[in-house]
């Protein structure tokens, strides 16, 4: 048997662990929390306040405009549905290859993934010219006598899609946390959370017959996610790949979009991490330098990946000898008038990332936090860039036109994340922030001196 | 409120590996009813208490086939049947287009029907069920053997599951 | 008639309950009302001024209905119908029953949701247009060419159009005002007062004597009888002045020919044209006629007729050019002599040739060529293919952009080359030119000294509006203070109105009787199509008020009670001896209502003789350098008198596609020398006058010329127009004639910057196959020269389309890009005007558009036209993409769209390779201010926020066409269906049809024509629309580089 560094640190027993874990939901909330959840919780409420009047007043607020009639909003949503798979692939795809470190970076990675649905959710929702009949694209029955929705439009494949991926990683985030709400009942001193978690809990009891089903199902919906996982981001490139404005119409977009998710995904996995750390200390033991490291990695080699995906776009542009596309590309890409946001994607994406190459960059939390930070830029402006850059320039030059910048295009950018940290904030209060019930079995891994049979 | 289950006795372990052994020595003592309740997962419990494979996978399947079936019956009538119209001079059964949508819903239905099953099988939701020892969600483990087991006797069990280790018999009038 | 007769009575009747009706409701709550031409959104909020004027808004008139509920204000037009039948001249005391006959083509009576078209005119002061006025329910909502009528064949100018959204101007006044002047004669109030205690008081002052009328050309014969019967009735005279007034070649033509008039040009039968600016094209006399004419010679590429152009502005004409050579105002005369020089001196040619004197004369003109900078040789071709074409060739120049300081030589010049031509007689017809072209500055000039001499007691102004388009050193403003009252006749309190004593609106000319000439002995008559909106009077009317109130004048001005008695009278003596000899006056007079007109353009006339002697007015050639300033009318405002309206201010230039704005062109060297960008504001000056205006950098204009559009900068036309642009008549020189291009210029750069709002994305195709152009001679050689086919196929058979299958063609060799079509789409279609702040935005919602793109070498470019529509492809990409089915193919080949399903997810613009979709990012319907709501077309949905929208093939044409057939028990016949942009389009260009029927124009071309090809063919949308091919008739050859290409 190799020798493995501790998944969990400080010689920790079964007891310390639910204590540890059990704290900040049991504690009285800390200053810090309550800071970040006032600041987060105003720029919530800012922008509800924008939304409320962009729907108000029209779509036109934003920049969208002829002949880019998707911005900021589609950008947007393409840049949160993108971070939640990184959540996803490491509780579900590094689940079935039984990566044991992922246990303790599992559940708040999950915890993402749903509230970067749930943020992302909204913008295609938002961004139609009449949201309140956003309903009508659902196929019910209904008395318009023979009417139906449109099985061929891929923005239809994105309702389905979406729609699925928030319902199946919510289900898999809950029944990953009966157990863990359980033991927080079971705990409980007082009434009220002892009902609440209570209620949560189902009336778990974690007998042998339950677990043995209970990981099963665990491994089924791990299995399904899967795939899952991996259609969501294929389709939503598909809303891109399946038109024909050039620069969309790409048949390497789905594993090009998959990878970018996984990218960002892990970038912003890191940049909360490190927050959480900081956070709670306590949680030093169980996410681990370790783990960041391997986290990094994965973010340079899915950099490396996104990378050759846009080498190979131009290429492709090139090869194909479409006068169309190769202006989209080797013009109005690089060296249009949105040329700035094209660099700042590669140098965000693929430049920085390199510095993971070195074990003290990959090792330093002040580094990776910074590097991070820049991946998620850099990911926004992907999107940017193939929305808007295909968009402002295509077939007929008499139609070209640039993208009309507005103050809402940023309050919603800025005040998206504002619903999201206070999610997030909220869960790290009340949920335990790491599985309690996965983290046990693996304690004894690379502890030799106790018979650990895991390994 | 109705009787959860039947009384019985059970031991408690702070150990995950005598627990284990206790279970197996319970089972060949010919108890069949009895069951053993852990804060985590606890390695070889299985095969210590003879559980059998979960048979969720079936539901799994099925459910998923149902969902993929029911995807392309709602593509191609609503599509094809009720409404046939000419969308970008495609066919009105434009298969290729549809795969998406029938993916999702297998998946769909899959999901949510396994979980259905599990809750199923667990007899959850339960409101607030008989507690042997808070503690058992933490760091402790137990063995409870129902009343209605074969050559139950209480004694008899309380004076085995000490000699296994067991750190306290707990008598429970239902669980 | 008989028939008719009764049913006239009765709506007589019902007219009178009307009126009753009307003034029951004296009391009217105030309307609700939001500003309809908001540049900004914020913008549109109610000001409290302008509330205040919301109450005193509307007295009697249909439009008080109309605050109430729709449909129960569509019933009261019903019956108001009737009165727009039963009263022509609204404002006199008796409502006597008068007849006007709906257009023959159309029903007699108001059907509900039929329209009715009235045979009428339109007179813009120099264009002349027969015209339908479509109503609905009895409220016009549209005017459209008159087919048959002989000058435009049924094409209409941009303004025509525009003219609907005038008659319901909230802003128009609403009945006779008086200013109240302070001690400085300036305005101090405006209080609404009677008629008839505005009529005592002028005809007091009448009797004064001392009575002058201003007005602009009047086309109106019946008209011209009433001023003049008036005019002898007060010892008055009449005094005619437009800015666009067309002395240089009334006087040319005096001085070449003896007689002072504005000839017939007849385009059509020229084979080789060449204009000096004369931009007959776009905004010189009568440009719609023109371009039907032009037309007739590009239809063909085989008998390919032949434009070269002498351009100092770029005019529309210039865009159209086969060959056009960028020149600067002060070369429009070495150009003619330069021609007559070649001609006569170097290729001793015509009867001058042994003329040494006169070669002598023609020295300093010898090296004109190398002047304008271009290759002799190309220049000595120009000569000659005029000469070639001797009788069939067209020498023309005019227009504001020629009036420099030797205009009057230019005019000489170019009679003298179209005499040695032999043209003289055969495409410049002497004696059948529009009679009531007699503007004059001149006669201003000298009205102005009376007045200030005092001698001018009454003043009535009519039509025109001096005190904005005259320059301040003109003096008028000054002159009008020594008049004792000043009565005009305008529609609003303008720029003029605001001097004046007594404001005495003049009915819309949809709500008023009237006739015309345009040509000589075609006459036209104008039918009201509604009762007058508001208590206004037609100015006929009052003069003959006055008079009669005055009891003195000829009988026939004072017996008559309306000037529909008058004019009826008037043509039963003055015109049907002239035009229908021994007719029934009642026969003759119904026709002429249903027709329009009557009378014909093609007269035999004999060459009129040069005088010689006045080809030695012409000095030798001068050289200048430093910039030159270029006025120019645009094709979308003219004068700007028409300016305060939303769908002129809101067209793109034909030319520059800029919105909303007036600006200094330069050429792309000057802008690199001076470090000029798009959009920088340069300080403008000549003498002494300045003005900041933004640059726009123009392709193809001379370096030396500084050219910027009149037009703008009105200050009280109203909230559309007040503050757009500058005003640059200020700029022109008046005194001993005007001088509107020539002069010279400077301008210094500042640092502010101006967005100007551009329609166009950009300027150059770069290198794809977007306007297939070929030369003659490669088109000679091959006729698909220049169109590089595609061989698409598909992996399923598709769908098949019984039944009719609906599609557009496009002849981009006719089409001149006028922009007709998007004025007639827009007015089709209620398409919202969204403003100069959203149009900077990509926001404008023109359904159909007019792409430019310049060809060649910048600096001398080229331009070609392309309208485009939805292309209504049958694998449309914008239907695949939409979630909801929203927009989806109907069995006739239509791309539908439908509005109430939309959500407004924008996907199908996206992947719309043409880009015709449009979105309603805002609102735009709700802010239809009223009246203007009386405007929209009933048969087209207002589009909601949040739903795409597009050209639909006219889908309610094609409709209304499939019903009448229906009716008629017949099957749906070729041309029963025409589009809004193909009714409009002066030259034809477009043509609508259904593809199944083999028989159908459009399918021949589809099937037959070598020059179609579909835009985008290779991405396999396959549009139901083709263009056909541009022939660029230049002796060029396309070297094999050029061909083809995407």
């Amino acid at each position: 048997m190799i020798h493995r560094n501790k998944l969990v640190l400080g010689d920790k027993d079964l007891k310390d662990i639910t204590e540890d874990i059990c704290a900040p939901i049991e504690a009285y909330p800390s200053k810090g929390w309550l800071g970040l959840l006032t600041g987060a919780l105003s720029i919530l409420i800012f922008y509800v306040i924008i939304l409320g009047i962009v729907i108000g007043k029209g779509i036109g607020l934003l920049g969208v405009n002829h002949p880019n009639a998707w911005g900021t909003m589609i950008v947007t949503f393409v840049f949160w549905i993108g971070i939640g798979h990184a959540g996803t692939l490491i509780s579900a795809i590094l689940f079935l290859f039984r990566q044991k470190w992922r246990t303790s970076v599992a559940r708040t990675a999950e915890a993402m993934t749903v509230f970067a649905v749930m943020t992302a959710g909204l913008f295609p929702l938002l961004h139609t010219g009449r949201p309140w009949l956003d309903y009508w694209l659902f196929p019910y029955p209904n008395q318009r006598g023979p009417l139906w929705v449109n099985f061929r439009s891929p923005l239809l494949w994105d309702v389905f899609a979406v729609s699925t991926y928030a319902t199946v990683s919510m289900v898999f985030w809950y029944v990953g946390l009966i157990p863990d709400f359980a033991t927080i009942k079971d705990r409980a001193k007082n009434k009220i959370r002892r009902t609440v978690y209570g209620a949560l809990s189902l009336g778990w009891r974690g007998t042998a017959k339950n677990w043995s089903h209970y990981e099963m199902l665990y491994l089924l919906l791990a299995g399904l996610s899967t795939p899952l996982v991996l259609s969501v981001h294929t389709i939503v490139s598909f809303d891109f790949a399946v038109s024909s404005l050039p620069g969309w119409h790409t048949t390497i977009f789905p594993p090009y979009f998959v990878a970018g998710a996984i990218f960002s995904g892990f970038a912003m996995v890191v940049t909360l991490m490190t927050l959480v750390r900081i956070g709670v200390p306590e949680f030093k033991n169980y996410i681990t330098i370790d783990h960041m490291e391997v986290m990094n990695k994965i973010i340079m080699s899915t950099g490396l990946m996104v990378g050759y995906a846009y080498g190979s776009e131009f290429f492709i542009a090139w090869y194909s000898g479409n006068p169309y596309e190769k202006y989209v590309f080797f013009v109005s890409r690089a060296f249009g008038p949105y040329a700035w946001s094209y660099w700042t994607m590669i140098t965000c994406n693929v430049l920085i990332p390199q510095v993971f190459w070195f074990k003290k960059a990959r090792r330093s939390i002040p580094i990776m936090f910074v590097v991070s930070i820049f991946v998620n830029i850099g990911m926004w402006f992907e999107r940017f860039v193939i929305t808007i850059t295909s968009l402002h320039r295509d077939f007929l030059p008499a139609n070209w036109g640039n993208y009309a910048w507005s103050f809402y295009d940023g309050a919603i950018l800025f005040g998206s994340f504002g619903m999201f940290l206070t999610l997030f904030l909220l869960y790290l209060r009340f949920f335990p922030a790491i599985s309690i019930a996965e983290i046990k079995p693996v304690l004894p891994v690379g502890r030799e001196s106790k018979g650990g049979t895991n390994g | 409120m109705a009787k959860h289950g039947p009384g019985g006795i059970a031991g408690i372990w702070l150990d995950e590996h005598t627990v284990v052994k206790a279970a197996a020595k319970t089972r060949e003592s010919g108890f069949v009813k009895f069951d053993a309740i852990t804060p985590y997962p606890v390695h070889g419990m299985e095969e210590a208490c003879g559980i059998k494979r979960s048979w969720i996978p079936y539901v799994t399947f099925g459910a998923g086939a149902v969902g993929l079936l029911s995807g392309l019956w709602l593509t191609w009538w609503t599509s094809a049947v009720d409404w046939p119209i000419n969308v970008g001079g495609k066919p009105f059964f434009s298969l290729p287009a549809f795969i998406p949508v029938i993916f999702e819903l297998t998946i769909l239905f899959a999901a949510l029907t396994s979980v259905g099953a599990l809750f199923y099988v667990t007899k959850i939701p339960r409101l607030d069920p008989p507690n042997i020892d808070p503690d058992l969600t933490s760091h402790k483990f137990a063995i409870f053997i129902p009343e209605n087991d074969i050559g139950y006797d209480e004694s008899k069990i309380e004076r085995f599951f000490k000699e296994n280790g067991a750190v306290e018999v707990k008598k429970m009038a239902e669980y | 008639m008989s028939e008719n007769n009764h049913e006239h009575m009765h709506e007589h009747s019902e007219s009178e309950l009307s009126a009753e009706l009307a003034a029951k409701k004296a009391a009217r709550p105030q309307i609700e009302r939001n500003n309809t031409h908001w540049l900004t959104l914020e913008h549109y909020n109610n000001d409290p001024e302008f509330m205040k004027k919301a109450e005193t808004e509307f007295q009697s008139s249909p439009l008080r209905e109309s605050e109430s509920e729709g449909g129960w204000a569509r019933r009261e037009f019903l019956k108001l119908m009737g009165a727009s039948l039963a009263m022509s001249a609204a404002g006199c005391i008796r409502r006597p029953v008068q007849k006007i006959v709906p257009y023959n083509k159309q029903p007699e009576e108001v059907t509900l949701g039929v329209a009715n078209y009235y045979a009428s005119t339109y007179f813009d002061g120099n264009e002349g247009l027969g015209v339908l006025v479509k109503t609905r329910e009895g409220r016009p909502i549209k005017i459209e060419g008159n087919p048959k009528f002989p000058m435009n064949k049924g094409g209409l100018s941009v303004r025509a159009q525009s003219s609907i959204l005038s008659l319901y101007d909230p802003e128009r006044l609403q009945g006779p005002k008086h200013n109240i002047f302070n001690e400085k004669r300036s305005n101090k109030d405006t209080v609404s007062i009677k008629w008839d205690g505005l009529d005592d008081k002028v005809v007091a002052q009448l009797k004064k004597g001392g009575a002058v009328v201003l007005t602009g050309n009047v086309a109106s014969p019946s008209t011209r009888a009433v001023i003049s019967d008036f005019a002898q009735a007060f010892k008055a005279d009449h005094v005619s002045w437009e800015p666009l007034a067309n002395e240089e070649i009334r006087e040319g033509q005096r001085a070449s020919y003896g007689e002072a008039v504005v000839p017939q040009y007849r385009f059509d039968k020229a084979k080789m044209i060449v204009s000096i600016d004369a931009d007959f094209l776009g905004t010189w006399l009568n440009p719609t006629t023109f371009g039907a004419q032009f037309a007739a010679g590009r239809r063909d590429p085989k008998k390919l007729s032949k434009l070269v152009s002498f351009d100092s502005t770029y005019s529309l004409t210039g865009g159209n050019a086969d060959i056009r050579v960028k020149i600067k105002p002060s070369q429009q005369l070495d150009v003619v002599m330069g021609l007559i020089n070649v001609l006569v001196v170097n290729k001793n040619l015509s009867a001058y040739a042994n003329n040494e004197k006169f070669k002598d004369s023609l020295v300093s003109y010898a090296n004109t060529a190398q002047k304008l900078g271009i290759e002799p040789a190309l220049f000595t071709k120009v000569a000659t293919d005029l000469w070639e074409n001797k009788g069939q060739s067209l020498v023309v120049a005019g227009g504001l952009q020629t009036l420099t300081s030797r205009s009057a030589e230019l005019q000489i010049a170019v009679n003298f080359l179209n005499s040695l031509l032999e043209n003289e007689g055969k495409t410049v017809d002497g004696k059948n030119g529009n009679p009531g072209l007699k503007a004059s500055y001149a006669e201003l000039e000298k009205l102005i000294k009376e007045m200030n001499a005092g001698k001018v007691k009454t003043l009535i102004i009519h039509r025109v509006n001096p005190m904005y388009a005259l320059p301040k050193e003109a003096g008028f403003a000054e002159a009008l203070k020594k008049v004792d009252m000043v009565v005009y006749t305008g529609d609003r309190i303008d720029e003029t109105g605001e001097h004046a004593t007594y404001l005495a609106p003049d009915n819309h000319p949809l709500e008023t009787w009237g006739d015309a000439e345009f040509a000589k002995d075609i006459f036209a008559i104008q039918q009201p199509a509604i009762r007058p909106l508001y208590d206004t009077r037609s100015f006929q009317l009052s003069l003959m008020t006055w008079a009669y109130l005055a009891n003195v004048g000829p009988k026939r001005l004072i017996t008559f009670e309306t000037f529909y008695d008058y004019l009826r009278n008037f043509w039963k003596e003055e015109i049907q001896p002239k035009a229908a000899k021994g007719k029934a006056f009642e026969d003759f007079w119904a026709e002429v209502l249903q027709n329009g007109y009557v009378g014909d353009l093609d007269h035999s006339t004999a060459a009129r003789s040069f005088k010689s002697e006045a080809f030695a007015a012409i000095k030798p050639a001068s050289n200048r350098s430093g910039f030159e300033l270029a006025l120019y009318p645009t094709v979308q405002h003219g004068d700007g008198s028409s300016a305060n309206n939303s769908w002129q201010q809101e067209l793109p230039d034909p030319v520059t596609k800029i919105v909303w704005d007036n600006y200094v062109c330069v050429s792309i060297a000057t802008a690199e020398k001076y470090h000029l960008k798009q959009s920088t504001v340069v300080e403008l000056k000549v003498g002494d006058k300045k003005v900041e205006l933004p640059v726009h950098i123009q392709p193809g204009l001379h370096d030396d010329v500084l050219a910027v559009a009149v037009g703008y900068g009105r200050t009280r036309a109203g909230r559309v127009a007040d503050g757009v642009g500058q005003n640059m008549f200020e700029f022109a020189s008046f005194a001993g004639g005007p001088v509107f291009a020539g002069q010279e210029a400077s301008f210094t750069k500042t640092t502010k910057k101006y967005n100007l709002a551009s329609v166009a994305g950009n300027n150059s195709m770069e290198g794809r196959m977007i306007v297939a152009e070929a030369t003659l001679k490669d088109y000679m050689k091959n006729e698909h020269a220049g169109v590089h086919r595609h061989k698409t196929w598909s992996i399923w058979s598709g769908h098949q389309y019984n039944g009719h299958k609906w599609g557009m063609s496009v002849d981009l060799n006719t089409c001149t890009g006028c922009s007709a079509c998007m004025t007639a789409c827009q007015s089709e279609n209620n398409i919202s005007v969204v403003g100069k702040t959203y149009v900077l935005q990509g926001r404008e919602m023109h359904w159909m558009r007019v792409d430019r793109y310049y060809v060649g070498n910048p600096a001398d470019a080229l331009a070609v036209f392309q309208p485009v529509m939805c292309q209504h492809c049958d694998n449309a990409p914008c239907e695949t993409v939409c979630p909801v089915l929203a927009t989806v193919h109907s069995d006739e080949g239509l791309n539908e769209m439908v509005y109430n399903r939309c959500v407004g997810t924008r996907y199908c613009a996206n992947n719309c390779p043409y880009k015709v979709r449009r979105f309603n990012w805002f609102n735009y319907a709700k802010l239809i201010e009223k009246p203007m709501h009386m405007a929209l077309n009933p048969d087209v949905t207002v589009r909601p926020r949040g739903v795409m929208e597009k050209c639909s093939f006219c889908v309610q044409r094609i409709k209304e066409a499939k019903n009448k057939a229906k009716l008629e028990d017949r099957k749906l016949k070729d041309g029963d269906v025409k589009t809004a942009c193909q009714i409009a389009c002066p030259t034809q260009a477009i043509i609508f049809g259904d593809l199944n029927d083999p028989e159908s124009q459009v399918a021949k071309i589809f099937k037959d024509e070598p020059r179609s090809y579909a835009l985008l063919e290779e991405w396999h949308a396959a549009p139901s629309v083709r263009y056909l091919s541009k022939i660029r008739n230049n002796d060029k050859e396309t070297p094999a580089a050029e061909k083809g290409g995407h």
